[in-house]
Parts: structure tokens; sequence; C-alpha cells
């Protein structure tokens, strides 16, 4: 049924519930190649997106996939677990994640990159499903190229964003699991747009999602400063994900850094989690020593 | 045993054993201490760990203290690993339909005497309810007990001397509570051998 | 039995009039276990042949690992009959491909084929674990490790299935060096670059000791072995030759243009008796 004819007619609407044949909604592109991307529609998600023929499409989602967290026996495990922040700052934006992917207690992976490289200047972060995230953070990466096509010039952070948040709220109810932020530089300057599975889209200058992303405010809340520095700001980036890394335990591993600047990002560096955290507890030491050594004992001290 | 977390592995060595846990104490997702040590002695040629539930390590800990102490006085001798197991055990099945949500894992080396004078290094491990098992390799338990299996099962081997079979121990548990979400935060070693105990603290991942 | 003849609790349920629901259930778990294991020239992907379900063995003998191209194996776990059909699907996938572009496609574009493909079932994910490996465009090892609905990721090493939480420790320690240290004035540990007779026993002992601990792995395993263009397969046997048990075929070129000889990719199957109890 690749034939030509599937183009020409008008697509009909078809209800989830009806039988429904795979290969009518496979568009010809599939023979060829669409950069892999052979059997997207051309309005936006996959042709023949299947649906279970039940009553109710998202029950049964929910009773097989531990997706939406209600169901945490059930066999298909969808890696969650995140800590991801963003910030801005007169130096442009900071984005700063953790890399560890669980599964129930099982760490499924320590190694994953929740930040996706839309294109030179835009990223965007991965927390909830991790492949609600990379599939659609994908899909407007070529969105975005068509854009720039089409107009000749970048796509604005807000435009971008806005695909993104469309394309969540045509599935809102169905069982996507993303909280992700879309940060880039456009004409404007820096930004950061914040946006989740049920179509909610902020701006804002700083966000933190996921498990650990209360560990990750409680850094970043006392130490931010518009006017931080650029090595200041990624440090502060940095010492978040590495306490949330340690209080929480579904985030650690490793964490990944971006610095957003006005010509796109550049990549800092992936530093460990562990490494990092034996680092600063022996700076805390050392600053305690030396603190204890410059004042006097206090008349209430007790004995250590 | 998953609001907690923590783990406990021991193996059996050449006129040796080990045991070991991690040190974390979590309230599910957060972790709250790096020093809950889950492995206690009973004499310098037994120990035992109990992995599980908090607040049920300690009531289990000081009962079990009890019963060791009263023992001693009536009996007027040290313990054996074997009886050791069994009076845990009993314990345990005591609350049969409202159990301790403890895995205890034994490890000791029974005192040789004239009946015995070469006895065998003993591990043991029981169920929430005290169904023993006494294995001739090694014990797991805890929320990363599926992970020790795995990597206890490709790296021990029979007849280790105490310091090998303190890398074998080490990095089994290191590595499998790295694959676990609710263990480790720290790690403690104790290696039993007729002539002393080594306790050694590791520098585990912190994450 | 006395003890139990009053049970303490309403342990007896009684009868119950009330409708019992039906639910649509389409999936099952088949058990077993599969790895992939990449070497800079090289690639390992292995899988037991047990198949069970619940504590039922379906068959001793089924497969879970796929020659797709010349240089791409795909492993398969989870619901074998969901895997069964991904892999046919994946397949015609290829052909078509081949049809529309006289070459085969690369490992790159077959995972990213294969994320589209899970993805495109997100609401009604295909219950399967799929591990994709073989050689890279530039000659180097890869696996990609996915999950059922597409989330993936290039790896060095990989354990899927019910043994994955026995295994993958015990792969980080071994092949990733994970909290081990080099002994003093010794040389650094490289990731990723050990040489192929370390792998394949390293691959033959996570088996073993799976089998040991979990009921739903054992019988047999195929291990593929993918090597780069021209690569000497002396290392194949290792020193000692073949274990007892083992067997080893070469696997023939699926191209159509490359003639014998002429020495494209190369494609080995390695199987290993398991432990049947």
């Amino acid at each position: 049924m690749n034939s030509v004819l599937t183009h020409i007619q008008p697509s009909s609407t078809h209800s989830r519930l009806e039988e429904q044949d795979e290969f009518e909604h496979t568009d010809s592109a599939a023979w060829g190649s669409m950069a892999g991307f052979g059997n997207l529609s051309r309005t936006g998600g996959i042709a023949g997106m299947s649906v279970p023929r039940v009553a109710n499409p998202t029950a049964f989602l929910d009773m097989h996939t531990d997706n939406m967290s209600s169901n945490p026996e059930a066999k298909i495990k969808i890696a969650h677990g995140t800590t991801t922040l963003a910030f801005k700052f007169q130096g442009g934006v900071i984005v700063a994640v953790d890399s560890r992917a669980t599964a129930g207690s099982y760490v499924a992976s320590g190694t994953v990159k929740k930040v996706i490289e839309i294109n030179k200047f835009l990223l965007g972060t991965m927390a909830g499903g991790a492949a609600d995230c990379q599939y659609w953070e994908t899909y407007l990466g070529m969105q975005c190229r068509l854009h720039e096509l089409r107009n000749k010039e970048r796509i604005s952070v807000a435009a971008a964003s806005k695909i993104l948040s469309n394309i969540v709220y045509q599935y809102k109810g169905m069982g996507l699991s993303m909280g992700t932020m879309v940060c880039g530089w456009d004409k404007t300057g820096p930004q950061i747009f914040y946006v989740d599975d049920d179509g909610q889209r902020l701006k804002g200058n700083l966000f933190s999602v996921g498990s650990g992303s209360t560990f990750a405010y409680g850094v970043l809340d006392q130490g931010y400063r518009w006017d931080l520095t650029d090595e200041e700001a990624q440090e502060l980036g940095r010492r978040s994900i590495i306490a949330a890394g340690h209080r929480d335990a579904y985030s650690g591993n490793t964490c990944n850094l971006y610095h957003v600047k006005e010509n796109g990002w550049d990549f800092i560096g992936n530093y460990d989690v562990n490494e990092l955290w034996y680092e600063y507890e022996a700076k805390k030491k050392a600053d305690r020593e030396t603190a204890t050594a410059a004042t006097a004992p206090s008349p209430m001290a007790v004995e250590p | 045993m998953e609001l907690n977390g923590g783990s406990v592995v021991a193996m059996i060595g050449k006129e040796c054993v080990a045991i070991a846990s991690d040190l974390r104490l979590g309230n599910q997702a957060v972790g709250v201490a790096s020093n809950f040590d889950k492995v206690f002695p009973v004499n310098d040629k037994l120990y035992y760990g109990l992995p599980g539930l908090a607040t049920d390590v300690y009531t289990l800990k000081e009962h079990l203290r009890f019963r060791v102490n009263m023992y001693r006085m009536k009996e007027e001798r040290e313990i054996t690993p074997k009886t050791f197991t069994h009076l845990v055990s009993s314990t345990l099945y005591e609350k049969r339909f409202g159990p301790f949500f403890i895995e205890p894992v034994v490890a000791g080396l029974p005192t040789p005497t004239e009946l015995e004078p070469h006895p065998k290094p003993f591990i043991s491990t029981m169920d929430t309810i005290g169904c023993i098992t006494t294995p001739k390799d090694f014990a797991v338990a805890g929320t990363a007990a599926d992970k020790l299996y795995g990597v206890a099962e490709g790296l021990w081997e029979p007849d280790l001397e105490p310091e090998d079979l303190f890398e074998t121990i080490s990095q089994t548990l290191l590595n499998a509570v790295d694959r676990d979400a609710l263990s480790g935060w720290g790690a403690v070693v104790h290696i039993i051998t007729q002539d002393k105990v080594i306790t050694r603290t590791l520098r585990a991942r912190m994450d | 039995m006395a003890l139990y003849h009053n049970p303490p609790m309403a342990y007896a349920q009684e009868p119950t009039t009330a409708p019992i629901e039906h639910r649509f259930n389409p999936y099952s778990d088949n058990g077993g276990s599969i790895l992939a294991i990449a070497g800079s020239d090289f690639s390992v992907i292995a899988g037991d042949t047990r198949q069970s379900e619940g504590y039922n063995i379906q068959t001793r003998y089924a497969r879970k690992v796929w020659q797709l191209t010349d240089k791409a194996v795909l492993a398969t776990n989870g619901f074998a009959a969901d895997g069964n059909n991904f892999v046919k699907k994946v397949k015609q996938r290829l052909e078509w491909y081949e049809h529309a572009h006289h070459k085969p496609m690369g490992l790159k574009s077959i995972a990213r084929m294969i994320q589209t493909m899970l993805y495109g079932k997100r609401f009604f994910p295909y219950y399967v674990y799929n591990i994709l490996g073989g050689i890279e465009e530039d000659g180097t090892g890869a696996v990609y490790s996915f999950d059922p609905v597409g989330s993936y990721e290039r790896e060095a090493c990989r354990a899927a299935g019910a043994a994955q939480s026995l295994i993958q420790p015990f792969l980080d320690n071994q092949i990733y060096f994970k909290n081990q240290q080099p002994e003093p004035g010794s040389q650094p540990f490289i990731p990723g670059n050990l040489p192929l007779g370390t792998v394949l026993s390293l691959v033959v002992d996570s088996f073993t000791s799976a089998t040991e601990r979990h009921i739903e792995v054992g019988d047999g395993m195929e291990i593929y072995v993918v090597m780069k263009k021209g690569r000497s397969t002396d290392d194949l046997l290792g020193d000692k030759g073949l274990a007892s048990g083992m067997t080893i075929e070469e696997l023939p070129s699926l191209g159509e243009s490359i003639s014998e000889g002429e020495g494209g990719e190369r494609t080995f199957l390695v199987r290993q008796a398991l432990k049947r109890d």
C-alpha cells in the first residue's frame, strides 16, 4: 500500500478505535530515506502512530508502563530520575544536568546525555521519559531547520519552545512524560523556556527539573546573582548538580555542563559527580581547619 | 526494605570469612546518613549484618545482644556461628505474622575444639521470618542482592587468602551498590581470621 | 498442621459473586538475557537461547540475536512475539532501503531507524529491549542500546533482560574497570579496548554466572562476533583453542556485491552450551 494514491487523497480522519491497517498510514517516504524519519507524517507526529484497540488507550498505557508512576510494578520500565537545571545570567545561559537513568532502584545507565543538542544555538534538557524527550527534541531540530530554510533566519527560542509545547499539548493526557528546558540565544538575547508534558510553557531566569531539583535549587538560589562571572556561573551550575547527585538516590554519576553564548553553545565538560564531591569535601575540611586555627576557641565549645 | 535501603554481603575464604555492608541510610530517594553501619560483632570471631528497615535493625540488634548475653551467662562460653544463626532464626520466627523487615547475614569462624580441631568457616543467611540457608561460597542480602549475586558469582573463587578475600568482597560490594540507587554512600569490610579481625572503610561513590 | 486450622486473620477468601474483570493484556515476559560489548575493531553481541513463561520453559532454543547486515547484529529481549515481529519489520525496512539506495544501511542509521520504529508504537509499545551491535562507518566497534519506546545511546557495553542486574555490575568492573586502580607504575586502564579473547571469556563468564543465579537464563548461548574489514581472525580461537562444548562458524556475507575473499566485514557465530537446570 505504499502507493502515491494515499498522498493525493485527503487523509481521512480515523477514530482511534477503528480497525487500522498499518500500511495505510505509511508514507512512501518510508521506502526511501527521510533521514530515518521515514515514517513521519507531513503534519507532525508519526503517521501510523499505533494506538491499542481498547476502550481507554491511556488507561492501557498506564497499566503496562511505569511512566505515570501510578503503576510502579509495570513490566515496561521507562527510564526516569533526574536533576537538570538552567539559568540565565549576565554572560548567557548555563545548562547543567546529571547522567543517571533508573528503572525502579536499578541504575539502568550512568552515561545518559540529558542535554539534547537541537542545533548550534539551541539546547533542550531531558527529564521524565527519555524517549519522549529524545524523540520530540530531535524532531524539534528538524522543524527549526525548516524554519531557517523558509524564513532565511534562525528561529527564536520562544518560537522553538512553542513548537514543542504545541506538540505535547496535542498528546495531552495520553501519557507523554517530559519536563524540559529549551535554552538558547536569539535576537532578544539569552532565553530559557520550561516546557512540560501537560503543555505548560514558562519563560524564566532560573529553572531546575527532576527528582533532585529541590537539592539543586537549594545551592542555586543561595549562589545566584545576575552579574556572576562566566567561571562563577559554571561553578554554580556544577556545584548544584553535585549536591543533587549526592543527596538524591535517583540522580548522580556524572555532570554535563554547557554554556550558551551569543555565538551558540559551548560544551564545557563532563565531570564525575563522585570525584567532585570528594574534592568539595576536602576543600570544606581545609577551610574549617584554617577557620578554627584563626579564631580563638569559643567559651561555649563542647568536646568534639 | 526499599524505605531505608542498604545491602550486606558475606564470603568464605581459606580459614577466614569476610562480611561487608554499605553505610547508607535513606528515606526513600533522600540520603539521610552515610554512617549507618549494618554489621555488628557478637564476639571477635563472629559478626552479623542486618540489612532492611532501619528501625528493626536497632530493635533486632539490641534484642540479639540481650539473648547472646543470656546465653553467655548460662553456658559460660561464647556462642558458635551455627548456634547464633539458629538464635537469630527463632527470634525472627517469633514474629512470624508481623515480621521484622530484615534479612540477616551471619559470618563467623568457629573456635577449634577437641572434637573439631579444624572447623570450617561459616556463613549463613535468612529470610525475614528466619528460614536459614548456609552457602559454601557467599551470602547476599538487601536492596542490591541481585547485583551482588551477579558480581560475586563472577569474582569469587574457593580458598582465598584473607587479603585476596578482602579485594574480592570489596570489589563485589562496590560494583554492586553502584548499580543500586538505594545502597552505597560508603562501605565497610570486616575480615575475620583466627588471630585478628581486619576492619576497613572503603572510599565508595557518594552519589 | 493444626496450627493453620484457624488462621489468625481473614486469610480465607469468601467466594466472590462479583463479575470477574477481564482486561486486555497483550504482553508476556519470556525471560532470558542479552549482552553486547564493543571493542576497538570488533563487536560482540550475545544472548541465551532459553524461552520461558513464568516457571515453564517453552523452548530451550529460541533465537534472540539476529544478523541484520554484514556489519549489524540486533539482540532483542522481553516479549518474544513482539521481538520476533520487530526484527521482521526492521529487516523489511532494511531491504527497502537497499532497493532504494543500492547499498546496505549504515549502523548509526539503523540505530536511528529503530528509534523511530519503536517510538511509532509509543502508545502501544513493543515490550522489547533492543541492543544493536556492529561496526560503524569508521571501522570502530559500536553498541547501541534502546528502551522499549526508543530512547537510545551509543555505549561500550550493555546487558539487558532478566539478568541485567546480575551481569551489568560485573561488566562495569571488568570492562570499564570501575572501582579499580592500576598498580603504581603500571599502565593506566583504557576502557573499551580489550582484546577479543578477553571479551569472549567475559561474555561466557557473565552468562554462566547468570545461569547459576537466575532461573530464566540457561540452556545455551549464541555469541555473534562482527569484525572490521581486513581484521585478523587469529585471536577468535584464543591461545587454548575453543573451549569444550563450543562451536564456531562463519556466517556468509549478506551483501551481493562483495565477492568471497575481497574482504568485507566478517561475522562469526559462536555457540556455547549452558546448564539446563
